[in-house]
């Protein structure tokens, strides 16, 4: 019989290199923030322009988060509603296939 | 791969606007076309929208210290092509520029055009060429995906580098050092998409291999070659 799972062999061992990789850069590199790479940037922007960041003032004036507890729910919101979709039409075709 | 809002200058918001614009209004048509077309696309449409919306979410730590995301553009990209998967980009854009400061209306057109353009783009032209060819569907998948993803970073990278260039070396060497920031970090995290991706691509098949025929995604053959090989 052949074997059928090497997808899913090779997807465990890419998010395992990958946790991996995520635990010696944050022992090894001792200034790892891991901020967002958007933070990151926009500090470039900033270092670029020559103006400082707090100077950068949004076009468009914007709501933000209040806290970093209300952002990540939201972002667990948006998880969820994908989460969601991709389950429920599982799920449904699961149900198809079965009536077939 | 957010621009931040107030981190490009109206002129530039106002080009990438102009750009974005008519991609999603074709992108609408399209999307009206293909669901007129047939219904049973629909719930392809939820599951390749659905990733967009879990793997957009989640930043994950990368090999140069800092944070980024995956874009999931990568299969609705194959599915429904790249204008399609921009309308479901801008949803997922505007309720984060709107909702978490992450990007902004000014912006969403750059964020848009990197994230739901540019990026799928490249991925539903990898997945157009290698289609046809022997190679087999994971791998196209898997390719297709990740280069999505790195094409989102790239583009965010350009965007900034011609709006902010450095004053040695201009556009390109600006290019470059967006690049470090947010290209080098995509790496991992694209391979990782992809792997993911393709293995999300093996269940589609498993389940609803007939979908992928009537909408010409990939042919009988490969579908069922791809069966028998892993």
């Amino acid at each position: 019989m052949q074997f059928r799972y090497t997808l899913e062999v090779l997807t465990i061992i890419a998010i395992v290199v990958f946790c991996a990789l995520f635990l010696y850069t944050s022992s090894t590199m001792g200034d790892a923030e891991f901020a967002g790479s958007d933070t990151v940037g926009s500090g470039l922007v900033a270092e670029l322009s020559g103006t400082s960041e707090d100077e950068i003032l949004p076009l468009i004036p914007q709501w933000a988060p209040p806290s970093g507890e209300i952002e990540s729910c939201l972002f667990a919101l948006q998880a969820a509603v994908g989460g969601i979709l991709v389950g429920g039409v599982f799920g449904y075709w699961m149900g198809q296939k079965k009536k077939a | 791969m957010h621009i931040m809002e107030g981190f490009l200058p109206w002129q530039w918001c106002l080009v990438w606007w102009i750009i974005a614009l008519p991609c999603l209004i074709y992108g609408f048509y399209q999307l009206k076309k293909v669901l007129a077309a047939d219904r049973e696309a629909l719930p392809l449409l939820g599951v390749t929208g659905g990733f967009i919306f879990i793997l957009s979410s989640l930043k994950l730590p990368s090999v140069t210290g800092s944070c980024s995301h995956p874009t999931g553009t990568g299969l609705s990209a194959i599915s429904f092509g790249p204008w399609i998967t921009s309308v479901i980009c801008a949803i997922v854009l505007l309720f984060q520029s709107l909702f978490l400061a992450h990007g902004g209306l000014s912006v969403l057109g750059a964020n848009i055009v990197s994230m739901g353009i540019v990026g799928p783009l490249a991925g539903y032209t990898v997945y157009r060429l290698l289609r046809d060819t022997s190679v087999n569907m994971y791998l196209t998948v898997f390719l297709a995906t990740a280069l999505a993803d790195m094409f989102t970073y790239v583009t965010t990278s350009l965007e900034l580098a011609l709006a902010y260039p450095a004053e040695t070396g201009g556009i390109i060497s600006s290019f470059v050092l967006f690049m470090g920031i947010f290209a080098i970090t995509q790496i991992p995290l694209a391979i990782v998409e992809g792997v993911v991706l393709a293995l999300v691509f093996k269940y589609i098949i498993t389940l609803k291999p007939d979908i992928l025929i009537r909408l010409r995604i990939f042919s009988e053959e490969k579908i069922n070659a791809a069966r028998s090989d892993l």
